[in-house]
């Protein structure tokens, strides 16, 4: 990839050959400097970025311990044939896509939301304020935040049940409950996120031309128009780029979000590809089979961002790449 | 600031969803400050609304003796410590052979970085890797798989990128190494862009959970937020059962306060940071 000419056709006389590595040469001896500092890098990403990705032939193979990445049988798509027919298949399947989805459609508007509306606030120290609070969530480990839902939740102490109670309802017992999961992991999705990715919207708001404010200002536009028919489609590509990533990320689900949120009794909806890997893979030892579930996953997610980002770029112009 | 726009129905209206908005947030974070510092039979009762009932430290005195609790604090901070400034070096110093524009091989090692944000080898195959290495059950199983963050670097790549040329140059003029460039000139001037990173790589080491509950086999090992998931784990494991213990002292207030201790040094570093984790967000985002 380098160089392209290390092998040119044969008809080419080979003085050509070896001044281009001549030439090369010349060049590496002057970054020598340079190449000898992001060695480390080089190494790093080999072993730990490149190993890895190497390491997915595991999932075609019978992996164990004692004969290694190499020495492993090979047994072909056997793995990959026992997950697709087995009944957790298409439960996994169903559970990755809906959370992605809910998650998608329901959390992707609250920070462009939050966003406008911090931006229509004139008194400075409040807005401030606002923002900074909105941040905290975000120095908050996932251990602390899902320890703060159990407890806001807690049928004894919790706060919601004590206000549930006191409207003369019945106790919800909300964390053994399937059919209150992907709420919970939606709404505290957006608790904890909301804020953080507003940051990406203001500025973006903040770089729009005033110019706009001011024509519409004098065609009588009011705050409410202003923030309708200017700041808002100004953001359309910030929009457009922030979606593309979130549908690439759309089965990307929070495992150890989903982890500590979970257990037997919720299994069935909060069950996605990613736990199950780690629950087969690290708890099981079963590497291969957890392979390939995990390298499924990853093609399927692959898939979603490049048809994410083509639709984006042939409707809207924007695109990552 | 008083106007007469100020009491428009629309900013009144406005100012109450982001009230309301900045007091969902708070909330809970307020009320596991005032759970950990109440009365016990106010906790148990269920009692601790928003302030503390009473003032009462049992929770602190309770976690300080505690011998498993101060010393995976000692391990976050060791891990958090050894972690960050790896980070930063390993990025640092890949980050500014790649601003040169150029570099031998210049693009085919940038691609090569850059596909790793869109394909890995996955949970799995990488804890293997890291097995393979010898690194299971020590500290450098959490520092060094994860030395340099792709996003990280490509931010510091493009700070490097954007710096003066005319003071490399005349570096360059009076016979100085590249090291010696990136070190007494390169890196003074990065210090906001480092600050920035090296508080996400901190935020990173400092709350996971994930890496050392895989990776560190020895209990005497575990981070605290490692200590904290599996309190978490058996507090509502007995919620479930619907058991109450009986002990003196109610499990939400010493959780509550190893929260708390766990968050104020980052509350402490945060109004200071503010500026660069904002800054931090909009270079990644101009390069995402």
């Amino acid at each position: 990839m380098t160089n392209p000419h290390i092998n040119p056709p044969m008809e080419k006389p080979s003085r050509g050959v070896t001044s281009k590595l001549l030439s090369m040469w010349q060049h590496i001896k002057k970054d020598r400097q340079f190449l000898i500092l992001l060695i480390p890098c080089i190494v790093f990403y080999i072993i730990f970025r490149y190993g890895p990705i190497y390491g997915v032939i595991i999932a075609f193979k019978d992996f164990n311990v004692y004969d290694g990445f190499f020495g492993s049988d090979w047994v072909g798509l056997k793995h990959f044939e026992t997950f697709f027919s087995s009944p957790d298949f298409w439960l996994l399947f169903r559970n990755t896509f809906l959370l992605g989805i809910y998650t998608l459609l329901i959390a992707f508007p609250f920070p462009i939301l939050f966003a406008l509306l911090l931006n229509e606030v004139k008194h400075q120290l409040f807005k401030k304020t606002v923002q900074t609070i909105s941040l905290l969530p975000y120095l908050l480990s996932i251990v602390v935040i899902i320890s703060m839902l159990t407890d806001l939740l807690s049928p004894s102490r919790g706060l919601i049940n004590q206000i549930i109670a006191a409207f003369g309802f019945e106790k919800i017992h909300f964390l053994i409950k399937p059919e209150w999961f992907r709420t919970l992991y939606v709404s505290s999705d957006i608790w904890a996120s909301m804020g953080y990715t507003s940051i990406i919207y203001l500025a973006a708001i903040a770089g729009i031309d005033p110019t706009l404010y001011e024509a519409a200002r004098v065609d009588g536009a009011k705050r409410w128009h202003m923030m309708r028919y200017v700041t808002l489609p100004s953001l359309i590509p910030t929009i457009l780029v922030l979606f593309i990533l979130s549908t690439g990320n759309l089965i990307k689900i929070g495992y150890e979000k989903i982890l500590l949120m979970y257990n037997p009794m919720t299994y069935s909806v909060a069950d996605v590809f990613s736990t199950y890997v780690y629950r087969k893979g690290l708890l099981e030892r079963n590497y291969s089979f957890a392979t390939a579930v995990g390298l499924f996953e990853s093609v399927i997610a692959l898939i979603l961002l490049t048809s994410a980002n083509l639709l984006s770029r042939r409707f809207g112009g924007n695109s990552l790449w | 600031m008083v106007g007469e726009k100020k009491f428009s129905l629309f900013s009144m209206i406005n100012t109450f969803i982001l009230a309301c908005v900045a007091v969902v947030i708070l909330y809970p974070i307020i009320q596991i400050v005032s759970i950990s510092f109440s009365e016990p039979s106010a906790v148990i009762q269920g009692r601790v609304y928003l302030w503390p009932i009473g003032l009462n430290f049992d929770a602190y005195l309770e976690i300080a003796k505690d011998h498993r609790i101060p010393r995976s604090y000692l391990n976050t901070i060791l891990y958090t410590a050894v972690g960050t400034f790896i980070n930063l070096a390993m990025t640092a110093v890949a980050a500014y052979p790649l601003s040169r524009r150029h570099l031998f091989g210049r693009k085919f090692w940038i691609i090569m970085i850059v596909l790793t944000m869109f394909i890995n080898g996955g949970m799995i195959p990488t804890y293997l890797v890291v097995r393979e290495v010898g690194l299971l059950n020590s500290m450098w199983a959490l520092v060094i798989p994860n030395a340099i963050w792709t996003f990280e670097l490509l931010i510091m790549k493009s700070f490097f990128e954007n710096m003066s040329e005319s003071l490399r140059e005349s570096a360059v003029i009076d016979g100085a190494s590249e090291y010696r460039i990136l070190w007494s000139i390169m890196l003074p001037l990065a210090k906001p862009a480092l600050a920035s990173i090296g508080l996400f790589y901190f935020m990173g080491h400092w709350n996971s959970y994930f890496l050392p509950m895989i990776y560190l086999r020895d209990t005497e090992m575990y981070p605290v937020q490692v200590v904290l998931r599996d309190l978490l784990i058996k507090t509502s494991a007995t919620e479930t059962m619907g058991a109450e213990g009986t002990v003196a002292l109610p499990p939400e207030a010493v959780k509550n306060a190893i929260i708390v201790v766990t968050m104020v040094p980052v509350l402490i570093i945060y109004p200071f940071a503010q500026k660069y984790f904002a800054k931090g967000v909009m270079l990644g985002a101009e390069k995402g």
